[in-house]
C-alpha cells in the first residue's frame, strides 16, 4: 500500500475538485460554500507581486504569508499536493511511459533555473510598480481554462446532448424535467461564449503538454509560484530521510522534478513531497520526517544547498532585472490604442474598474469577473489596450450589457481591480456614455416607429428620451447625457443590424 | 499495466470523438423531423370558445391573492377553463429585475393564486415562463413570482428558446414565420396574465403586448408596426382567460420604472374571456383612449374582440 502516495493523489482530487467547484459556484447568485476568490487570496506570488506593484495590502496578503511559512517548514507541499495544475501536468502524466529520459544532475540544474529568473522579473516588474505575475502565475492560468474554456465547452456540450435527446429523439418527460432543472443549478442557464478563448486554452494545453517531454516541466522549470516556494522551502526541517541505502538510483531516475542527484542527495526546494521515491525504493529506506536516521546518503557530504549561493542570486538578479527594464518597463498608457483615443483605452472598463494603469496592472486575470458576469457581457481582451491589457476583462454591449442592479464582479475580483460595490454605489456608477446614431437609426434614418432601447433603459427617469417633435410625431430616441449610465443595454437590445444604431462609448466613465 | 494505458487511451479517443461529433446531431437528425413545419395553414392554438358568466369582471380590494380567486369565481370558477389533467400555461409578465413594489412584473399573489386554483380544479401541470428582458435568473427572483409560484407548486422554469414552432397563419401575417414558444401553444388552457402599465411606445402594456413573452427571435422588430403584429399574435395564442394585474400599476417611466413615486395603488384585478375586451377597460381605468392603444386600435380595425365596455356584462365585487 502506498499510503503515502494515495494520500497526496487524494488531496490532488481534493483540491481540483474544491478549485472546479468554486469556479463552477461563481456564478449568480454567488452561493458557493467558499469565497469565489479562495485559491487567488492564498496564492503568495499573487497576493505579494500585486501588493508591491500596487503598493497596497491585499486582503489575502496574510494568508498568503502564511502559506510561505507553511513552506518554510512543509517544503514545496502546494506543488505536489494542492496546486490544481500540478494535478493537471500529473494527470496528463498518466498518458505517459513510465520511464522516461534520465536527465543528468547538469541537465536538472539547468532545468530548474529559468524558474528563478522569471520569479525575479516579476519581482523587480512589481517594485517598478508593474504586475505581471499573471503571466506566469500557475493558479490564475489553471483558473482561466477552467472559466473560460473548460465549463463553458462542458455547459455547451451538455446542453446540445439534451436537446439532442429532447427535439431530435423526443424523449420527454422526465429527461425535459432534468434539463429544466439543471438549467438554473448545474448547466448554466445560458451557455457562456468567450472571444478569442482558444488562445487560453492553446496555453493552458502547451504548458501541460510539455510535461509529456519532460516531466512537471513547468513547475522545475518555468513556475514563479513554484521558485517562490523553492526559496521558501528550500531549508525546510521537514524532509527527506534516508535509513538504508544500496545506491541504485531508482529514486534519482524516477523523481518527477529531478530533485535527487545521481549522488543520492538532494535539493529541497525542488523537491514537490510526492512520495513516489518511498516506494521505488527496493530497501524501503526512505521516509519523510523531521529527524532521525542517517538524513543524508552515507556516502556523500550533506550538499542539499544549491550551488553558487549568493553570488549566482546576483547574477540571477542581474539579469533579471535587465530583462525587466527591457521587457516590461511601464507602458504608461502608451499603446497604440491607448494614444488613438487620447489617453485610456476605447474599450468599456467594468463598473468602477480603477484607472486605466492602475486596473491593468492590479488585474490578475483570474477571469473571475468574466465568469461570473450575468450577461456574459464582460470578454477577455487580446491586444486591444496593447500588450498591457491582455485578458483583462471588457464589456462587449453586442453579447452582454451590464445589468444594472448586479454587482457580481466586484464582488469576484480577488485584488480590487474592479472595487466591490453595494446595490447604491452601482447603480451610480457609469460605464460610459451611449450614443445614437442618426444615419441608421430606425426613428431618424427611415420614419419607422422603434423604441427598444427607451424601452429597455434601467435608470428609472430613462436616460433615453423619445423626441415626438417632427412632421409624424415618432418618437425619436436622444440620449440624457446627464442619467446615462452606459450599461449598453440599449447597444444590445437595438434591433439594426449589423451595426446597432446605438452604441456606447467609455467617454465620461467612472473610474476609481 | 501496459494493456490498462492502451485502453484508457483508447477510451479517451473515444470520448473526444464521440463529442465532436455532437454539434452536428441535429443536421444528421435534425432535418426530417423540422421541415413537416413549414406546412401552410394556421398552427397556433385552437380557440376554445368558453365563455364566463359575466364578459367583465372587475375585483377591488387590499388582498390581491383573495380578489384573484373572486374574479374568478365570479366568471364561474376555474372549473369552467381547466379540465382535469390539464395541462395549464400561466403567462405572467416578468421581463424585469424588478420588485414587486416597483410595479414592473406581474403581482407574485395573483400569479400564486391562480395556479392554485387550477390546481384545485384539477390540472395535472401548471407551467409559468416568460421570456424576459434582463437576466432571467434576476428576473424570476426578484419579481417574486417564481417564490409564490413554486409555494403552490406550479411549474415555473426558463423557457427553451430553441423549442418552438415557426407561426403559420394560413393569410399573409406580419408574424408569419416568427418564432413562438412550442410550450405556450402546446397546452390546455393558457392564462395570460399581464400587469397594467405605462409604455413608450404603445402607451400601455396589457394582455396583449404581455404575450410578446413567448416569443424567440428579434424581438425588437417587433415594434415595427406593433399593432397588427400583438393582433396576429394573440389569434395565435387564443388565451382563454385574461386576467389584469391592476394592483399597483406604473404610471410614468414604463414598462421598466423603478422609481416608486411613479406606481399608483389601484387596487383592481380585471378578469375576462376576450383579451381585447379587457385591454379596453384597462385602458379606460387610466384615462386612456383605448384608440390610442395601437393594438386596440388595431384590434377595431380587424373586428377582432369586442371594444365596448359599455355593453359588455360586467360586474365590479368588492373583496
Amino acid at each position: 500500500m502506498k499510503k503515502a502516495v494515495i494520500a497526496r493523489r487524494f488531496s490532488q482530487a481534493f483540491f481540483l475538485i474544491l478549485f472546479v467547484y468554486i469556479l463552477w459556484s461563481t456564478t449568480y447568485p454567488l452561493a458557493g460554500l467558499l469565497p469565489p476568490g479562495t485559491f487567488f487570496n492564498i496564492d503568495p506570488l499573487l497576493m505579494i507581486m500585486t501588493s508591491l506593484s500596487s503598493r497596497v495590502i491585499l486582503p489575502g496578503f496574510v494568508v498568503a504569508l502564511g502559506m510561505l511559512v507553511l513552506t518554510l517548514i512543509l517544503g514545496r507541499f502546494f506543488c505536489g499536493w494542492i496546486c490544481p495544475l500540478g494535478t493537471s501536468i500529473d494527470a496528463v502524466n498518466l498518458l505517459r511511459k513510465q520511464s522516461s529520459r534520465k536527465l543528468s544532475d547538469a541537465q536538472n540544474r539547468v532545468l530548474s533555473l529559468p524558474k528563478f529568473l522569471i520569479l525575479a522579473a516579476v519581482g523587480i516588474a512589481a517594485l517598478l510598480g508593474r504586475q505581471i505575475a499573471w503571466i506566469f502565475d500557475p493558479v490564475v492560468l489553471m483558473a482561466r481554462f477552467i472559466s473560460l474554456n473548460l465549463i463553458p465547452a462542458v455547459t455547451a456540450s451538455l446542453n446540445t446532448f439534451f436537446i439532442f435527446l429532447i427535439r431530435d429523439l423526443k424523449f420527454e418527460g422526465a429527461v425535459r424535467d432534468l434539463y429544466r432543472s439543471l438549467k438554473p443549478t448545474l448547466l448554466g442557464v445560458k451557455t457562456d461564449f468567450f472571444s478569442n478563448a482558444g488562445v487560453i486554452l492553446a496555453y493552458f494545453l502547451a504548458v501541460v503538454a510539455v510535461s509529456l517531454v519532460i516531466s512537471r516541466f513547468w513547475c522545475r522549470s518555468l513556475c514563479p509560484l513554484g521558485a517562490l516556494y523553492a526559496l521558501a522551502g528550500r531549508f525546510a526541517p521537514f524532509r527527506r530521510v534516508i535509513d538504508r541505502c544500496i545506491k541504485c538510483q531508482q529514486c534519482s531516475n524516477e523523481c518527477r522534478t529531478g530533485a535527487i542527484k545521481k549522488d543520492l542527495s538532494y535539493i529541497r526546494g525542488e523537491c514537490i513531497l510526492c512520495m513516489d521515491c518511498i516506494y521505488t525504493c527496493p530497501e524501503q529506506g526512505i521516509r519523510f520526517g523531521f529527524r532521525g536516521g542517517a538524513s543524508e546518503p552515507p556516502s556523500v557530504a550533506a550538499d542539499d544547498e544549491p550551488k553558487g549561493g549568493i553570488s549566482r542570486k546576483q547574477f540571477l538578479v542581474l539579469l533579471a532585472s535587465s530583462f525587466a527594464i527591457l521587457g516590461f518597463r511601464r507602458t504608461e498608457g502608451k499603446s497604440a490604442a491607448a494614444v488613438a483615443s487620447g489617453g485610456g483605452a476605447d474599450i468599456i472598463r467594468p463598473p468602477a474598474a480603477l484607472t486605466e494603469n492602475e486596473f491593468t496592472d492590479r488585474c490578475v486575470r483570474c477571469g473571475n469577473c468574466m465568469k461570473v458576469c450575468i450577461t456574459n457581457g464582460l470578454q477577455p481582451v487580446m491586444l486591444e489596450t496593447g500588450y498591457s491589457g491582455i485578458w483583462t476583462p471588457r464589456l462587449v454591449p453586442e453579447i452582454g450589457y451590464c445589468e444594472y442592479q448586479c454587482t457580481l464582479c466586484g464582488r469576484t475580483c480577488p485584488t480590487g481591480a474592479i472595487p466591490p460595490l453595494n446595490l447604491e454605489q452601482k447603480l451610480k456608477i457609469r460605464l460610459g456614455t451611449a450614443e445614437v446614431d442618426r444615419s441608421i437609426c430606425l426613428p431618424w434614418a427611415e420614419g419607422k416607429e422603434c423604441i427598444v432601447c427607451q424601452e429597455h433603459c434601467p435608470v428609472p427617469e430613462k436616460a433615453i428620451i423619445l423626441d415626438r417633435e417632427g412632421p409624424v410625431g415618432l418618437g425619436r430616441p436622444r440620449i440624457s447625457e446627464e442619467l446615462c449610465v452606459g450599461c449598453g443595454i440599449c447597444q444590445n437590445k437595438c434591433p439594426v443590424r449589423p451595426r446597432r444604431a446605438i452604441r456606447v462609448s467609455p467617454t465620461g466613465a467612472d473610474r476609481t | 499495466m501496459l494493456n490498462k494505458k492502451m485502453s484508457r487511451k483508447q477510451f479517451l479517443k473515444l470520448l473526444v470523438s464521440g463529442l465532436a461529433v455532437l454539434p452536428f446531431s441535429n443536421q444528421i437528425f435534425g432535418n426530417a423531423a423540422h421541415s413537416a413545419q413549414d406546412s401552410a395553414g394556421f398552427n397556433g392554438r385552437p380557440k376554445s370558445g368558453v365563455k364566463g358568466d359575466y364578459d367583465l369582471v372587475i375585483a377591488k380590494g387590499e388582498d390581491p391573492f383573495n380578489m384573484t380567486v373572486k374574479a374568478v369565481e365570479s366568471m364561474g370558477g376555474m372549473g369552467r377553463f381547466v379540465k382535469k389533467g390539464a395541462v395549464v400555461v400561466i403567462k405572467p409578465n416578468i421581463g424585469w429585475d424588478r420588485s414587486p413594489e416597483q410595479a414592473g412584473n406581474t403581482n407574485p399573489q395573483v400569479v400564486a393564486a391562480l395556479a392554485d386554483m387550477a390546481y384545485k380544479a384539477g390540472a395535472k401541470r401548471v407551467n409559468i415562463f416568460d421570456i424576459t428582458c434582463n437576466d432571467p435568473r434576476r428576473c424570476y427572483a426578484n419579481s417574486g413570482v417564481e417564490a409564490a409560484a413554486s409555494a403552490v407548486g406550479a411549474k415555473i422554469y426558463f423557457p427553451d428558446d430553441w423549442d418552438v414552432v415557426k407561426a403559420s397563419f394560413g393569410y399573409a401575417s406580419p408574424m408569419q414565420g416568427w418564432p413562438i414558444l412550442k410550450d405556450a401553444i402546446e397546452c390546455d388552457t393558457f392564462i395570460n396574465v399581464p400587469i397594467l402599465k405605462h409604455h413608450s411606445l404603445t402607451r400601455l402594456t396589457l394582455s396583449m403586448k404581455n404575450l410578446m413573452g413567448v416569443c424567440g427571435g428579434n424581438r425588437g422588430l417587433m415594434h415595427l408596426n406593433i399593432g397588427p403584429k400583438l393582433v396576429d399574435l394573440t389569434r395565435f395564442i387564443n388565451p382563454d382567460l385574461t386576467i389584469i394585474d391592476a394592483y399597483r400599476v406604473l404610471v410614468r417611466n414604463g414598462p421598466t420604472g423603478g422609481n416608486l413615486a411613479d406606481v399608483n395603488m389601484m387596487k383592481t384585478i380585471i378578469a375576462a374571456t376576450d383579451p381585447v375586451l379587457a385591454d379596453t377597460y384597462a385602458s379606460q381605468l387610466v384615462d386612456v383612449d383605448p384608440m390610442a392603444v395601437s393594438y386596440l386600435k388595431a384590434a377595431a380595425k380587424e373586428k377582432f374582440g369586442s371594444l365596448d365596455t359599455e355593453t359588455a356584462k360586467k360586474i365590479i365585487i368588492e373583496v
